[in-house]
């Protein structure tokens, strides 16, 4: 009853949040100077009043914005997320037509980044001061200084054009017709560079995360209790080291996985990934307000779900908080 | 102090990023003497590699600008927009996490909904759009780059003056009926000091990492010359001209790295206890 | 004889293919870029709309390099001696894609009703028509209430797309259901469009010009990137990079790889122009001699050389050099630093900073907003660069908040059409980026440039615009750049891509791919 009593709780003050952010987005996207109708008349290369003012009549731009925005929250109130100007369809297609493609490159480079990350960390905590532990150290510190999108061209430019290894752009070879096994092998490889260098800071962030947390915790009196009992050194490590120091990286992970959707817009950009990363950044350039905010309400929506999945796995970790 | 500086200087690491910021912070300061003009003015052939002409030692860019002259200059822009943010984003977090740990209550639980709500937006995301909407300036993208990046400050300020709210030499301060704002000022901040530091410091680097990221699509400030737009600029010529994209990428790498560098000096030096739960 | 017959030419007299067959079958893989917002050309008409729609669209003409009509939909025409009456004979056995018969009424209907409704350019066109009737199914006439010069030129695919009458009639055009599966007359009919990816269309095994078109399958493919553009050309994925697909920084090195071909043909219709706007109406840039001052001052064979790769033509004025009333007498301004710094003086600059507002439309035209701004800080004028996407820009131009700003627009194969709208006073309006947005008025340029569209008669529009020129390039309402190369790469296998005035806008009727 607690738990559930703390989960409404939780979910009453997440839908506060939500509405929030969705108000303050659409205050924020209609102050920008222009509007989805100039926009489309300006690329038609010719425009006129009449054209105009069909198009705003059409997208319901003359109304009071007053009205637009009740209209718009309304309408969300039952996951209606609108319709988009440009694109022709209802965002939530939209949405959902490049969302999987936006999670398979995140959750591609969230798993990798996460894994190696605390592989590499536990590996250099074990060595403190051994060259392993420098090299691993340096790495992980050259990783974390490197702009994403710099790496994402360093890695075309090595394993696409001189060596020709990986395909440099794109979701799947189009037209090639593959199907099952074959086409995910493609997708597959597709998906390295992009998810490799946009995973590449999560993971020295992760390393160095975990290097640090295990030293940490090794210091402290119940390890010391342990070793000071015999323990073999690999059990201290495993059972009493790792669990302890993972607290600060589910914490990480937990946001860093809510950034996942919201976070791709450079990597999907640089590899002409099809997800909402760049959604995102069309239609802000197109002034296509609801596509902007239904990508800000669902990458939100997905922050809201991993904090709460962040407490849960919190709560398996470390015993003490389930009893709270 | 001295016993800091050993402190600091136990970390080889620290020392290091020490002499590599007074580097880059001196080529920024000196910038106008070493290149006196302009860096946007065309004063060579384009696309004159590196080491072939040394006049141009860095070689020029697609219109003949001197890329080593583009370097300097962009040196004060990002260390500018990487400082100038990250006290915008100290003057959001500071006030915010220090009422909220300090009050507590429903003050808390206010700033910390807000401090919520920008944690849970997108931040990259949002820096594109209100840059994209204030138009891109010097001033639209540090104020970007400062309301995205409070937020972790305003956490660590609350969780800081939580535990220093009761202590006893403050307690001691609010029987003696002193207000406040000045207890907060003068008894809790200053205690709370030494992981705002570290932080920031690492905030510097982050800020500049999020400059470039914004210049690379575009949104840089088009008077000014930066690293981020440089690479922005040369992405399409990657190929022809690889000088382009190589030196302020490395710049970017190194300025990043010095920044990070000393962070985690300070932290060792400066709370050596807190230090390792945040690197 | 009242009538007299203005052309009645078959297509393979005027353009005969290439010497060797046609092969048969095959994909082309082509860049689309931006990704069009609907393929419905009578509703949208952005360039790349255009591209692609070309090939589901048709329209009653088609025009050769030197923008003589050829047929099209159209099979022969006749216009009267006083440029009234325009007749239109139709091909015969022509279907849409849902295979109803095509006739005269569709023709009436898409220029009477639809895109009357729908198409600003067309709408103003269509100011000068009087009737649209279609006296038998094969056959459609226009009559005029006065003779208008390029009436002729409007029959393009882009300008008067023809839309089926049985879909729409009727219907409220913008939510037919029919807009997102496109049905017209051309080679290729929509096959499949995966939005962020790819855009597919396939061969119309039905169309009406017997044994066309020859590709089975064109892949219009969706990559936001100007780098992966390049790099999907060189690995192979794509055939066909159309111009403005990749930066023009990158075209000599693409150009120069194997089976590699380059042309600029295909662009004669649209005769792209650049320039910067001067708001003639406040600030330094309202004098003359300033405005002068800045024609000097900018190097435009170095912005041509070093931007634009040496393609395309320094601007002597106002009329694109391939259009047909270009006055070829007239020089182009120098680049003189010298010659401008002492007309700012004399003009009274004190050293106001000017807002250069420049089109984002990619790195080229970042760029040359940054080298115009050196080349006028070289002779002591102060620019601020001010940053905006494509909403932002166009919104600051049509309220004319700004001092300089860059911009291209099509030239339409005729002045009455292209550019006449950039200088004439009657199109000074807020809210629009493509009218008289520096705001120039002069009612003898009005009158040359009125003279010159109410005929047809050859050497009256040639001196009338000879006039129109000469007063223009004196006054500088705006500081013409150049008139724009547009190269189209290609692998060289692919054949006879390019056979009109709007080359791939035209659609892939006639080319083909060899093994």
């Amino acid at each position: 009853m607690k738990i559930l009593s703390r989960v409404l709780a939780r979910l009453l003050k997440a839908a506060i949040v939500l509405l929030a952010i969705l108000v303050l987005n659409f205050l924020l996207i209609h102050s920008a100077p222009g509007d989805p109708a100039a926009v489309m008349a300006g690329e038609a290369g010719a425009t006129d009043d009449l054209f105009l003012q069909q198009l705003r009549e059409k997208f319901g731009l003359d109304q009071p914005l007053y009205v637009q925005l009740w209209k718009y929250i309304s309408d969300v109130a039952r996951l209606d997320l609108g319709f988009s100007y440009r694109q022709q369809m209802p965002v939530l297609d939209l949405i959902l037509d490049r969302l999987p493609a936006t999670l398979l490159l995140t959750g591609t480079a969230f798993v990798v980044s996460l894994v190696l990350g605390v592989l590499a960390g536990v590996l250099a905590a074990g060595r403190v001061g051994k060259w392993s532990d420098t090299l691993i150290s340096t790495i992980a510190l050259v990783f974390y200084a490197t702009p994403l999108f710099w790496a994402a061209l360093m890695g075309v430019l090595l394993f696409s054009v001189t060596l020709g290894w990986l395909p440099p752009f794109g979701y799947e070879t189009v037209g090639s017709g593959f199907t099952g096994l074959r086409r995910a092998l493609d997708i597959a490889e597709h998906l390295v560079l992009p998810a490799l260098s946009l995973g590449l800071f999560f993971m020295a962030v992760y390393s160095r995360m975990t290097r640090a947390s295990m030293l940490e915790v090794s210091q402290m009196d119940f390890v010391k209790t342990a070793r000071a009992k015999g323990l073999a050194a690999p059990v201290i490590e495993r059972r009493h080291i790792l669990r302890n120091a993972l607290l600060p990286i589910v914490t990480l992970a937990g946001l860093q996985a809510g950034q996942l959707v919201g976070g791709a817009v450079l990597t999907e950009t640089v590899f002409a990934w099809p997800g909402i990363g760049r959604l995102m950044f069309e239609a802000l350039a197109q002034r296509d307000y609801n596509v902007l905010l239904g990508v800000f309400f669902v990458s939100a929506a997905m922050v809201i779900v991993f904090n709460l999945i962040t407490d849960l796995v919190y709560g398996i970790v470390d015993p003490r908080i389930r009893a709270q | 102090m001295k016993d800091f500086w050993s402190r600091f200087a136990a970390n080889s690491g620290g020392v290091i990023g020490l002499v590599l910021l007074v580097l880059i912070v001196a080529v920024a300061v000196l910038a106008p003497m070493i290149f006196p003009n302009n860096p946007w003015k065309m004063v060579g052939r384009p696309f004159v590699p590196p080491f072939d002409n040394m006049k141009f030692m860095l070689g020029t860019d697609t219109v003949g600008r001197d890329v080593a002259a583009g370097l300097a200059h962009g040196a004060r822009v990002s260390l500018l927009v990487g400082l100038v943010s990250t006290l915008a984003a100290l003057l959001i977090g500071i006030p915010m996490g220090a009422l909220a740990g300090y009050f507590g209550g429903w003050v808390d639980d206010v700033l910390m909904r807000i401090t919520e709500f920008f944690q849970t937006v997108p931040s990259f995301a949002l820096a594109i759009v209100i840059v994209a909407i204030f138009q891109p300036s010097v001033v639209s993208i540090t104020l970007a780059i400062g309301i995205v990046s409070w937020p972790p400050v305003a956490r660590l300020v609350r969780g800081e003056v939580m535990s220093l709210r009761r202590r006893e030499y403050v307690e001691a301060a609010i029987l003696q009926g002193l207000s406040a704002p000045a207890i907060i000022l003068r008894q809790v901040l200053p205690n709370a000091i030494s992981p705002i530091i570290v932080m920031a410091s690492l905030m510097v680097a982050s800020a500049i990492l999020l400059e470039s990221s914004l210049s690379f699509l575009g949104l840089g400030d088009p008077n000014l010359m930066s690293w981020g737009y440089m690479i922005g600029a040369a992405r399409t010529v990657i190929r022809q001209a690889w000088w382009l994209s190589l030196f302020p990428g490395v710049a970017i790498v190194l300025t990043v790295l010095a920044l990070n560098l000393i962070g985690e000096s300070l932290n060792d030096a400066l709370n050596p206890r807190l230090s390792r739960r945040r690197s | 004889m009242k009538n007299i017959i203005a052309a009645v030419v078959a297509s393979f007299l005027t353009f005969g293919p290439a010497l060797a067959d046609p092969v048969t079958g095959g994909r082309a893989n082509v860049v689309i870029q931006p990704e069009p917002p609907s393929l419905m050309l009578g509703l949208v008409q952005n360039a790349p709309t255009q591209q692609v729609a070309g090939n589901i669209y048709e329209g009653l003409l088609r025009y050769d390099a030197k923008l003589n009509p050829m047929p099209s939909l159209a099979k022969s025409w006749e216009v009267s001696a006083d440029g009234l009456t325009y007749t239109f004979h139709l091909e015969q056995d022509v279907k849409w894609h849902d295979g109803q018969p095509f006739s005269a009424d569709d023709v009436v209907f898409t220029a009477d009703v639809f895109l009357r409704q729908s198409h600003p350019r067309f709408r103003a066109i269509l100011a000068h028509v009087d009737t649209i009737t279609a006296p038998d199914a094969n056959t459609v006439v226009f009559t005029l209430k006065s003779p208008f010069g390029p009436f002729i030129n409007a029959f393009e695919v882009g300008t008067m797309p023809i839309v089926p009458k049985h879909i729409y009639e009727g219907t409220d055009f913008a939510t037919n259901p029919a807009n997102n599966a496109p049905v017209g007359t051309g080679p290729f009919k929509f096959g499949e469009w995966q939005k962020g990816s790819f855009i597919k269309l396939v061969k119309n095994t039905d169309y009406w010009d017997e044994g066309k078109p020859y590709l089975d399958e064109i892949y219009w493919h969706v990559i936001p990137d100007a780098a992966s553009r390049a790099v999907a050309y060189e690995t192979g994925q794509i055939d066909i990079l159309p111009a403005g697909s990749v930066e023009n920084f990158d075209i000599p090195r693409i150009a120069a790889l194997d089976n590699t071909c380059m042309t600029e043909a295909g662009w004669e219709l649209f005769a792209p122009q650049s320039w910067i706007w001067l708001n003639n109406r406040q600030g330094p840039t309202a004098s003359k001699e300033f405005r002068q001052a800045i024609m000097y001052a900018i190097d435009r064979e170095f912005i041509r050389d070093a931007l634009f790769n040496g393609l395309g033509k320094i601007s002597n004025g106002p009329f694109a050099a391939t259009t047909k009333y270009n006055d070829t007498a007239i020089a182009p301004y120098p680049f003189d630093p010298a010659k401008a710094r002492e007309l700012v003086k004399a003009s009274g600059y004190k050293g106001e900073v000017l807002k250069f507002v420049p089109m984002p439309y990619g790195e080229t035209w970042m760029r040359l907003a940054e080298v115009v701004k050196q080349n006028l800080a070289d002779v002591g004028v102060n620019v601020d660069i001010v940053s905006t996407d494509v909403a932002g820009w166009n919104q600051r131009l049509s309220d004319w908040d700004y001092d300089l700003s860059t911009t291209y627009l099509y030239q339409y194969g005729d002045p009455a059409l292209g550019v006449s709208r950039t200088y004439v006073s009657s199109n000074i309006a807020k809210g629009s980026p493509w009218n008289n947005v520096e705001g120039y008025a002069n009612p003898g340029v009005d009158a040359q440039f009125d003279r010159g569209a109410g005929t047809i008669d050859q050497a009256v529009r040639t001196e009338a615009y000879a006039a129109v020129q000469k007063q223009l390039v004196e006054d500088v309402p705006n500081a013409w750049l150049l008139d724009l190369g547009m190269p189209t790469i290609m692998r060289c296998n692919v054949k006879d891509l390019i056979t009109t005035s709007i080359g791939l806008n035209d659609g892939f009727k006639n080319a083909y791919i060899e093994k």
